[in-house]
């Protein structure tokens, strides 16, 4: 049952975060059309990286519906699947499979979850490594590059799996800053090839050039979503123009 | 050393015993191992509990003890079962063999318990996520990921377990396996010369525990071969 192309690709409709006591999500409410850039920031503990991994299941919601594609989220594993398989994801540590090649990384889960043939799955994998512009790599392990080429690889490896959607959970936090550009670059690109993202990021500089709307999120809530000149010129809430303070400060 | 003359077969089939113990032991003791660490890792209360007395048992107990209940209260298990539907029977033999193997698998399994728990909380759980996320599933993600990098974090442990186990073989000579150490008594009630006898058996273990030193060094190189090299 897929949704038509006017229907939102993702619907956060309501939706509650609970890690035992402590509310990490209240109420959120959140429409993504298809080929839109989101950004999301806020303050460290605001819910914004739990928001992100409630839409493929890397945390299961407390309440409210979350909708991807037509898909509903709910306990069965079958929709899990099949939202997993739409949605990828990239982390802030990289998170790439130590004991494999660069090419292994990007062949295993193609294999296994797509039943992709080992030789079409390594012309898959050697495309997105050129499109990240480390073929070279491919027969290394994660450990012999440096973070940014390594980020560059975790972002071919969730676009082996052709998703629908792109999700970034701050990306660039652990590299150094010589190695951000290389790997905003790379997303820029997705971007221009009209990949729908939501990308968790401080680097305003990206929000500012390609987020067709920014989000910040503040205490488990949305405080704010505007366009981001809106967002950055002329912010409504005082929460907002503190953190764009404290950001934009240094 | 001319009192070896004579005995060489002995030895030999006797050698032969102690690989095949050791072997069928490895497996056995792997198995236990994975049980125990998977029921002490997993949310089921009572299969934590079952896995912390197995572990607080059979390393808490000397293991010529472990070997002699089992070989004995299995023969007697064994015979009670068997006299109910024969009561002709007077007493079911247990072969040393199964009953030994068995026996010093489930203690060396108790420990391994311990060092596969430990491996398995260190895989990253960043690359366990990373496999969710692109949709693996989790028996998929077990055995590609969790098992191949558990399995380096393991290894200098499992190679004292494997040893351990080796040097055990000798200790099921007591319920009459005829391995080398019992072949050695034999030798020395003919002959009469029990340092050559045993020193040989000694060079014998040596010489497995050499080799499983040996395999396990080329091991940690082969898993290592991931992690380093220059940038």
């Amino acid at each position: 049952m897929s949704a038509s192309d006017a229907d939102p690709l993702i619907q956060m409709q309501n939706v509650d975060k609970f890690f035992g006591d402590f509310q990490a999500l209240k109420n959120i409410n959140l429409e993504v059309h298809r080929g839109e850039r989101i950004v999301v920031c806020g303050p460290s503990g605001s819910g914004k990286s739990t928001m992100i991994r409630c839409i493929n299941r890397l945390e299961e919601h407390s309440a409210g519906r979350i909708i991807i594609d037509g898909n509903e989220l709910t306990d069965k594993v079958k929709d899990i699947d099949a939202v997993r398989r739409e949605v990828g994801m990239v982390f802030q540590s990289f998170n790439l499979f130590p004991h494999m090649t660069i090419a292994k990384n990007l062949m295993i889960a193609q294999q296994l979850v797509r039943k992709t043939p080992k030789g079409q799955a390594r012309e898959i994998a050697m495309h997105y490594l050129e499109r990240v512009k480390i073929p070279e790599q491919a027969d290394k392990y994660p450990i012999q590059l440096s973070g940014g080429q390594q980020q560059r690889v975790a972002i071919a490896r969730a676009l082996c799996m052709q998703p629908e959607i792109m999700l970034f959970d701050e990306p660039t936090s652990a590299l150094d800053p010589e190695m951000i550009s290389e790997v905003l670059d790379v997303m820029i690109d997705l971007a221009n090839d009209g990949m729908t993202m939501i990308v968790v990021t401080h680097e305003m500089g990206f929000a500012r050039s390609v987020a067709d709307r920014v989000i910040f999120m503040d205490a488990g809530e949305i405080v704010e979503e505007a366009k981001p000149e809106e967002f950055f010129d002329n912010p409504v809430h005082e929460r907002t123009k503190l953190f764009l303070s404290q950001i934009l400060a240094h | 050393m001319e009192a070896l003359t004579g005995w060489w077969d002995d030895y030999a089939w006797g050698s032969l015993v102690v690989a095949k113990v050791f072997l069928t032991s490895i497996g056995l003791m792997v198995l236990f191992g994975l049980i125990g660490a998977g029921a002490k890792l997993s949310n089921i209360r009572i299969a934590q509990k079952l896995a912390g007395a197995y572990t607080v048992i059979f390393r808490g107990t000397p293991e010529i003890l472990v070997i002699l209940l089992l070989y004995f209260g299995s023969a007697i298990a064994l015979t009670s079962i068997t006299q109910m539907f024969d009561p002709e029977v007077k007493f079911v033999d247990v072969p040393p063999f199964w009953a030994g193997t068995f026996a010093i698998a489930i203690i060396v399994g108790s420990y391994a318990t311990e060092t596969f728990r430990g491996a398995f909380l260190g895989v990253s759980p960043g690359s366990i996520e990373a496999a969710r996320a692109l949709g693996m599933s989790p028996l998929q993600t077990f055995i590609y990921i969790r098992i191949p990098e558990m399995w380096r974090i393991a290894l200098p442990p499992f190679g004292n377990h494997m040893l351990s186990l080796i040097k055990d073989t000798a200790l099921i000579s007591i319920i009459g396996l005829n391995e080398t150490l019992f072949v050695a008594k034999q030798a020395i009630a003919t002959t009469n010369k029990p340092f050559t006898m045993y020193i040989f058996v000694g060079l014998i273990y040596l010489a497995f525990s050499s080799a499983i030193t040996l395999s396990v060094m080329g091991l940690e190189k082969f898993g290592k071969r991931t992690t380093e090299g220059a940038r």
